[in-house]
């Protein structure tokens, strides 16, 4: 019996789990699976001090190791089966953290994600089905080629399944991902779970959908138009809703979950940019280099920006503007790790957040301009610059809000703070985090091209394509403009319509109206709703059996002894009067009306009052003189009538 | 055929467990030799020893056994074949570990000699139904095994106890009529004149060729007359009912011996008799599909709504005994091959299920899910074994749940590939997504439970609450939780041989 073989291929496990397991490695995987190693060490060491105050620390530790384990088995998968089953545990161990602190909102929030983890996972194995129903396998290699002839020369019905496998795909892997219409459990979770846990679910997990996005997109659906399109309609609403969410909030962790959310429509919008141009015919190198470096510059940036938001909450156990303002002034490490962060996330050049912007943004225009601005895509480079400007805003937003504002109340302690608020160790691990992010973006050739050309093979890309001058003045312009866009929106629309003044001086205010929630005005309803209508059906149905049963009992099958009142009357009164008592009790119950039971009036008296009524009438008329008299009368028109008709017919 | 050995299984916890019924009471300072559970349990293992040795042993099965002749061909007789053996092991498996769990469970009950020997009587009678031969001795211990669970339903001796007790009878009673008229079909068209089981069916093909559609009828009546213990949807309501008995009875009765012999029982009708040929394709195949899907969602919606925990498992299984019979609602050789995937798996997640229930009402008296708050801290051993069965049966990957309903949905594929579709080929995709919208109720109603375990005791709640002392149950009831939830574990990450075995069944019967 095979343990297993290592082939060129990488590792076969078979028999694990029913159908074995596939683990492979190539650029791609090698970088993440670094990337995951690093960003759990500076975690688990920043977790260090930030879980000192907390009770169950071995729980978070197990999961936090667990979901390690997981993460990367995603990311070393080369078969989708195995894939799915990494993707399944990590769904679950990650709850543990989501769920940690055991809070009412907290498990609210990870009720919300394990619902989606599991409605995502159920459909991601249905579309796990089709495709290994279609084409016999899931290995990850074999499918490509396989999925592209299906494309390019299979008949209509096989397509349409392929699309369908493939929209079931997107949504498992889109939920995990925080895709547009299943991003909902992101702004709730990022924020309930330990920080250090936050950086892993927002730096990395989210990628692990994205993850499967590419393989879906770049190898299955390679150079498909309609793929392409999907992806990119997804991609630039979430980008856009994402930094809508994240402008208007005014919880630190929530702004940073959803500006992940918009990170990711960034990313997406580069893997549909990849796919169409490859649909154009054109090379499609600089969107694919570019979603992959977004990828991992948002993984390092979202580790450092949320450990620097642990920071806050590990001395203030506060995260809400109001009472956290103020809290950075006079604390030189934490300005550093966040100014790093926050310049890379907005794109500013010489950070690494704007080296993959570029590219991005060169996608964009390159295949608006090989379409001829056509459709919609007139409008995609105005909304990715004006997302980008967005990000600037809130970037600016946050960097106010904790290292320029006063904080009213406060403001004495938070100065006390400087030397004690970072013990060495986390400070090292965040520094640590937080020093690549310029080393990156400084030295783009060095370092985020090479990094690219490693893991492009995992798109499907062979050719390199041209390098790219990153600090040429077209670039440069896009930056700039960013920026621009960026310090327009805040001073003209944060500090104007976010920030009130009041009495006690200026106050950061929630304007997003608490209406408007997808969950809880669509998902909770709409879920609800098919549940109630199935239980209301099945516990009809459970009645059913019993009602005929009782049915028959009270009419056909009766045995139950006929009471006293009834000696007189007529048989059918009793059976008509029976059967509508046995019909009124079966919607009684139908309808869970028991309380009326015993309490209507027997229709069988009901009848027998009439019979007798009748009876009673009959006789009247029977016995009196003009009864005779009408039945004489009708003998006559009848004798009449007959003698009428022998005549003239 | 006389290889007596093949009868001593079936007759021994018979004629043990009576013996524990008619042995003298000695009260008044008199002690019993043997309390009717040492004997129980000794009588129990052995049993399971006898029965590992036949089917281990290679060729001590023989040819079969008859015990006697009713008339002409027609005979009651017993015959190990794969499939046979595969619901024996099982069976064998798990009937000691459950004695082992009353023990400690019904320590402070009376009456334990009435309990105690119908349930080894029951042991002996399942037996039966897994040596059958043919589908007369299915029948007759069939009918047996509704007579001898009768008093353990009706073991508490309350008001819903004895309502419980009845509806059982009258719809096990009503099933086996219909059972009977698919006997006797069976025994008038068959080629050989009996009834014996032969893979691949024994329909005589001319005279059954001409009598197609009659033969489907009744095909779909003994379908539903054995699903009475299979508690498909119609005739499912005994099944919540009695979870008013014992803990023991519930967990290993309705969730394992009485509810898989239902289905034990149509596996065989379907293929060993009618013949999968015969059904696949007709009307009669899309009817006993859509109950079975009707019945995985029934029992799945119910089982969300409902509050009392075992009634709540009770609806999981009737749910769950429909993802079996959907399988054999397939009528191919993979299908088989997954309903009896199912078939095992689902033994042993709900009898640890049950199992778990059981415990936390035994230590703590709760039966409703909103009084298990906290729960999960104080008896982590038994929670924990929940946490995996509850996994399981939502199919997360790791677990036997998740090969059995992979397997299910593949059959389900398979057949869509292979067998150009009827009317209502639809159904066959249709059931895959059932399978996958139960998967997402059972985390829904699994997991509710779990998680108000886990969570903390919210202020407020009143302080001597039993709930506060609550602690693991005594090591009688916790061996064999463990050892379900390692087997649990052990099936999903380790199914090849016994995937193998099935598929090996399913493709000389399918």
């Amino acid at each position: 019996m095979t343990v297993y073989t290592q082939n060129g291929n990488g590792l076969l496990i078979p028999g694990v789990c029913g159908q074995g397991m596939h683990l492979g490695l190539d650029g791609f995987r090698l970088i993440y699976v670094c990337i995951a190693v690093f960003m759990w060490a500076v975690s688990g060491v920043f977790s260090g001090e930030y879980m000192a105050h907390y009770e169950k620390r071995g729980r978070y530790y197990r999961f936090f190791w667990a979901t390690f384990a997981a993460t990367v088995g995603v990311f070393l998968s080369a078969d989708l089966y195995t894939t799915f089953i990494f993707f399944e545990i990590m769904s679950f161990t990650s709850y543990v953290w989501v769920a940690f602190d055991e809070k009412k909102e907290s498990l609210k929030a990870a009720q919300t994600y394990l619902a989606i983890a599991v409605i995502g996972g159920m459909v991601m194995l249905m579309g796990l089905f089709l495709l290994y129903d279609q084409f016999g396998t899931l290995e990850m290699d074999a499918l490509g080629p396989l999925a592209g002839d299906v494309l390019a020369r299979g008949p209509g019905a096989e397509r349409l399944r392929l699309y369908t496998a493939g929209g079931l795909l997107l949504f498992g892997f889109g939920a995990k991902a925080g895709c547009f219409p299943l991003h909902i459990w992101l702004p709730r979770a990022h924020p309930a779970a330990p920080a250090p846990a936050s950086a892993l679910l927002s730096g990395i997990l989210t990628k692990a959908g994205v993850f499967g996005i590419i393989y879906v997109s770049c190898i299955l659906f390679a150079g498909d138009k309609a793929w392409g399109e999907l992806i990119a309609g997804l991609g630039f609403a979430t980008m856009f809703i994402g930094a809508l969410l994240a402008l208007f909030s005014t919880n630190l962790k929530r702004t940073l979950a959803c500006s992940s959310i918009s990170q990711i429509g960034f990313i997406l919008a580069g893997i549909s940019t990849a796919v169409l141009l490859e649909n154009e015919g054109l090379g499609n190198a600089l969107a694919v280099h570019g979603a992959f470096l977004h990828m991992i510059s948002h993984s390092l940036i979202k580790l450092v920006l949320f450990l620097c938001a642990g920071v806050v909450y590990m001395n203030l156990h506060e995260l809400e503007f109001n009472a956290i303002r103020g809290f950075g002034r006079g604390k030189p490490a934490l300005l550093f790790c966040f100014l790093m962060g926050a310049l890379g996330i907005a794109g500013i050049p010489l950070w690494n957040g704007y080296i993959s912007k570029t590219l991005l943004h060169e996608g964009i225009v390159e295949y608006t301009a090989a379409i001829g601005a056509a459709g919609l895509w007139k409008w995609s480079e105005g909304l990715f610059l004006l997302s980008g400007g967005m990000t600037v805003a809130y970037m600016l937003k946050l960097f106010v809000m904790l290292f320029v504002d006063r904080n009213p109340e406060r403001q004495r302690e938070f100065d006390a703070m400087t030397a004690s608020y970072m013990k060495m160790p986390a400070r090292a691990a965040l520094i640590a985090a937080a020093v690549p992010l310029p080393a990156l973006g400084a030295l783009p050739h060095l370092t985020m091209d090479r990094l690219a050309a490693m893991g492009a093979g995992f798109f499907g890309l062979s050719e390199y394509g041209h390098a790219v001058s990153y600090f040429s003045l077209e670039n440069l312009k896009g930056g700039l403009i960013t920026v621009g866009i960026g310090a327009a929106l805040y001073l003209g629309v944060v500090r104007t319509f976010m920030i009130k003044k009041e009495a006690g001086g200026p106050v950061y205010v929630d304007r997003w109206p608490s209406w408007l929630d997808l969950e809880y005005a669509v998902y909770r309803p709409a879920l609800t709703l098919l549940t109630a209508v199935c239980a209301v059906l099945c516990r009809a149905m459970d009645h059913l059996a019993d009602g005929v049963i009782v049915l028959a009992r009270r009419t056909t099958h009766s045995q139950l002894p006929e009471p006293a009142t009834h000696k007189e009357g007529n048989w059918l009164a009793h059976f008509f009067g029976s059967l509508a008592d046995g019909s009124v009790f079966l919607w009684d119950k139908l309808t869970g009306r028991m309380e009326l039971y015993g309490k209507r009036r027997t229709a069988v008296s009901r009848l027998l009052n009439k019979e007798v009524r009748i009876k009673y009438i009959g006789r009247l008329v029977e016995e009196s003189f003009s009864f005779g008299l009408m039945l004489f009368c009708i003998g006559l028109c009848a004798t009449l009538g007959y003698l009428l008709w022998v005549l003239v017919a | 055929m006389n290889n007596m050995i093949l009868a001593v299984p079936v007759l021994l916890p018979v004629i043990g467990g009576g013996s524990i019924l008619f042995s003298e009471r000695r009260s008044r300072g008199g002690r019993r030799l043997l309390s009717p559970e040492r004997f129980a349990g000794c009588l129990v293992l052995l049993n399971s020893l006898i029965v590992a040795a036949i089917l281990l042993i290679p060729g001590a099965r023989g040819e079969g056994l008859v015990l006697f002749r009713l008339f002409a061909n027609l005979t009651v007789m017993f015959r190990i074949d794969r499939m046979g053996s595969v619901f024996a092991g099982l069976v064998a498996f798990l009937w000691p570990l459950a004695t082992l769990y009353s023990f400690e469970y019904m320590k402070h009950e009376n009456r334990k000699d009435t309990f105690f020997a119908f349930y080894v009587m029951t042991y002996g009678i399942t037996m039966g139904i897994a040596f059958a031969g043919n589908l007369t001795t299915l029948y007759l211990f069939y009918e047996m095994l509704t007579l001898v669970t009768f008093p353990l339903v009706l073991f508490p001796l309350s008001r819903e106890a004895v309502r419980a007790s009845r509806t059982y009878l009258y719809f096990s009673i009503g099933g086996a009529a219909f059972a009977f008229i698919g006997l006797v079909f069976v025994m008038s068209f068959s080629v050989t004149g009996t009834t014996a089981f032969q893979p691949g069916g024994m329909l005589n093909p001319e005279t059954a060729a001409g009598s197609r559609d009659i033969l489907l009828f009744v095909y779909v009546l003994a379908f539903f007359g054995f699903g009475v213990k299979a508690a498909v949807f119609p005739c499912h309501v005994w099944l919540p009912r009695a979870t008013v008995a014992p803990t023991p009875v519930t967990a290993l009765l309705h969730a394992v011996a009485v509810v898989k012999s239902g289905a034990f029982a149509i596996l065989r009708f379907t293929y060993f008799n009618y013949g999968a040929g015969f059904v696949r394709g007709s009307w009669a195949q899309w009817v006993i599909m859509a109950a079975a899907l009707a019945t995985i969602l029934f029992g799945s919606t119910m089982a969300v709504r409902e509050v009392h925990w075992k009634r709540r498992l009770a609806y999981s299984t009737i749910s769950n005994l429909s993802y079996i019979l959907f399988g054999a609602a397939l009528m191919t050789p993979f299908g088989l091959a997954a309903s009896l995937s199912h078939l095992t798996a689902h033994a042993f997640m709900k009898i640890c299920s049950f199992f778990c229930a059981g415990a936390v009402m035994h230590q703590t008296g709760k039966t409703y899910i909103y009084e298990l708050d906290g729960l999960g801290r104080r008896m982590p051993v038994t929670f924990a074994c929940l946490l995996t069965a509850s996994l399981s049966l939502m199919g997360i990957p790791l677990f036997a749940g998740f090969i059995s309903k992979w397997n299910l949905c593949r059959a389900a594929f398979l057949y869509g590939d292979q067998y150009a579709d009827g009317p209502g080929g639809w159904l066959v995709y249709a059931g895959v997504a059932v399978i996958l919208y139960s998967a997402l109720m059972t985390g829904i109603y699994m997991f509710s439970v779990l998680i108000r375990a886990y969570t903390p005791v919210h202020e407020g709640q009143a302080q001597e609450d039993p709930a506060q002392t609550a602690s693991d149950p005594g090591w009688m009831m916790l061996v064999p939780l463990l050892i379900f939830a390692a087997v649990i574990l052990l099936i999903g990450l380790h199914s090849g041989p016994l995937m193998g075995l099935l598929t090996a069944i399913g493709g000389e019967a399918g």
